[in-house]
């Protein structure tokens, strides 16, 4: 046996009592005092089979608030940290390059352009009613990805070094598109402009019943990948050779990787620095075995986010600060410093 | 057990590989040797499927090499390419252990007796005591040495080789060579190597396939190549050459 696995049994349950913790004490912050035992019982009194052992002491205000308004707001928190977490380690994994974050190929240029238009012509499709702008925003980030594909496949092939450049391209065109809207619209401008720095205010359960299945599904169909991942990692020649079919897994892998974050941006706009810093940060204490990384970014990206949702609401309270503000805040420093710490050359 | 038949690459018009007909026998040891540009690389590189040809077609054991599956090739040849393995940090026994990869099914967890095999492997190729060790934090020659590890724990048929010995010291050059040639007589196993090392070629292989500019000037054994006058036509250089004192082959002397 090696050493990789017993690191993962060994961290993953303490990843996950942090999270726990994280998202507890991040229910009990707010304007309403509630302590964390409160938090928890009412948690219980939700769950069939543990709600007997539960006394409803509490009044319907503070059910209400924990369970109907930040509950859903620290879930989806978890699961949007949870998938730009996982989307940034496949993503730097595929491209092998330290700068991809799940941004890189213009998912989220394509899905805050989406968003913008529905919202400066306040479309509401019929069957989709308030579920449009993410359904929209999804839609428009996939299609940007796909164009990229399909840009840097030149004989059949595509190379890594001009997908990078395909996302550069595609990002910058569809910028532009979305500075157009942005100029040409008057009153949405605040609107889309919030957007785009992400929150998850606004949000009740039915935005975690529309994300929690992608993310369940492409989180485990993309754990099926991590020997692959690594193998990449000696470079594709030798993952070729090894019985790698390269092209086959990249692309699998960038549509995984591109479906949770544009799940993860419909719901909750582009929320940087998430995909890029936490995978570093496992890869900086843990090493660079994609066995360990994947499932500790996982957790990892939905501690973190939690933790800066908890500030952006504490802070400045009652006023919320941006949440893609907090993260490179909190972020970008932590990350100098394990870089400086660190004696490996390699990402 | 390979047949190359009429192969030919050419890349956006020019020509790389120009009809290219030879054979391998099982057991043999094929070195391919000639100046830089003749296309040896690149026939390695069609040999080991990693990529088309423009004419012709490579029979291995029977079968188009383009019709295998990625995996499935991977279980009967292994390569040992010109860079080697990139320094990503991660232990030399897991490096290794991707060797075992064609073998699995898709998700089955490698077993004990893969293991198993990793440390035997570890053991023939002296490299037991870097079995920790990260790979970034070796030497080009230990590198090449789990390199070769690898593609033993992948129990390949035949064993491709494109200069492997390129960036070595002599003391690992010849360390690497005779580790391939060991486990050619131990396993009976087919090997086909681009050396740069005319010396180093007319040692360690049975037969000699001399490529210029795309095309086979000769095959034969050492003696047959390692003239003066086939040289010259193909280097543009005259170098002495003079009888091995043990082994009897030709050597040169620039």
């Amino acid at each position: 046996m090696n050493s990789k696995h017993h690191k993962l049994w060994l961290w993953l349950p303490i990843f996950l009592l942090i999270l726990m913790a994280t998202m507890s004490f991040s229910v009990t912050l707010g304007a309403a005092n509630i302590n964390w035992q409160l938090v928890w019982q009412i948690i219980f009194s939700k769950i069939p089979w543990l709600s007997d052992w539960v006394d409803v002491t509490w009044s319907d205000s503070a059910e209400t608030i924990v369970w109907d308004i930040r509950m859903p707001r620290v879930l989806l928190g978890a699961l949007v940290g949870a998938a730009l977490a996982l989307a940034g380690a496949i993503y730097q994994g595929v491209l092998r390059n330290p700068l991809a974050d799940p941004f890189i190929l213009g998912v989220s240029s394509g899905a805050s352009f989406g968003a913008s238009l529905v919202m400066v012509f306040g479309w509401q499709l019929m069957l989709l009613g308030r579920f449009t702008l993410p359904a929209v925003a999804f839609v428009s980030g996939f299609v940007s990805l796909l164009i990229v594909y399909f840009l840097s496949r030149v004989n059949h092939k595509v190379r890594l070094e001009t997908i990078i450049l395909a996302g550069v391209v595609v990002q910058s065109f569809v910028g532009a598109c979305l500075s157009l809207v942005l100029s040409l619209s008057n009153e949405q401008l605040q609107t889309i402009v919030f957007w785009m720095m992400g929150s998850l205010a606004l949000t009740d359960w039915s935005y975690n019943q529309i994300i929690f299945p992608i993310i369940l599904m492409v989180g485990v169909l993309s754990l099926f990948f991590v020997k692959e991942l690594n193998m990449l990692g000696l470079g594709e020649e030798v993952a070729h050779h090894s019985g790698v079919s390269v092209q086959r897994t990249r692309f699998v892998l960038l549509v995984l990787a591109s479906i949770i974050t544009g799940a993860a941006v419909s719901v909750s706009g582009a929320i940087g620095f998430v995909g890029l810093v936490v995978p570093h940060i496992i890869r900086l204490l843990f090493g660079a075995d994609y066995r360990v990384i994947l499932p500790l970014s996982i957790v990892g990206g939905a501690i973190f986010l939690v933790g800066a949702d908890a500030f952006s609401r504490t802070i400045l309270a009652p006023r919320e600060i941006p949440l893609g503000v907090i993260t490179a805040f909190l972020g970008a420093p932590f990350f100098g410093y394990l870089l400086r710490r660190a004696k490996r050359g390699y990402f | 057990m390979l047949d190359l038949q009429n192969v030919s690459k050419s890349i956006e018009g020019k020509t790389i590989v120009n009809d290219i007909t030879f054979s391998v026998q099982k057991g043999s040891c094929v070195g391919l040797i000639g100046p830089n540009g003749a296309g040896k690389s690149t026939l390695v590189k069609l040999v080991s499927a990693l990529e088309k040809p423009s004419g012709g077609s490579i029979q291995f054991i029977g079968k188009d090499v383009q019709d295998w599956t990625v995996k499935k090739l991977a279980r009967h040849i292994a390569v040992l390419t010109q860079g080697g393995l990139d320094p990503y940090p991660i232990t030399v026994f897991d490096a290794v252990l991707m060797g075992r990869y064609p073998h699995l099914g898709f998700f089955e967890r490698e077993s004990k007796s893969d293991y198993g095999q990793v440390d035997e492997v570890l053991n023939i190729t002296g490299l037991t005591d870097f079995r920790d060790q990260m790979l970034d934090t070796l030497s080009g020659g230990e590198k090449q040495r789990v390199a070769i590890a690898k593609a033993m724990v992948q129990q390949p048929q035949l064993l491709l080789l494109d200069e492997p010995t390129t960036f070595l010291d002599i003391g690992h050059q010849k360390h690497i060579l005779k580790l391939v040639k060991d486990w050619q007589k131990r396993d009976g196993l087919t090997v086909m190597m681009v050396l740069h090392d005319l010396n180093l070629a007319a040692q360690f292989c049975d037969e000699l396939v001399l490529m210029d500019e795309g095309q086979i000037v000769n095959i034969g054994t050492s003696r047959d190549i390692i003239t003066s006058e086939t040289l010259e036509k193909v280097y543009h250089t005259n170098p002495e050459i003079i009888q091995h004192p043990t082994l009897n082959i030709p050597q040169i002397l620039l």
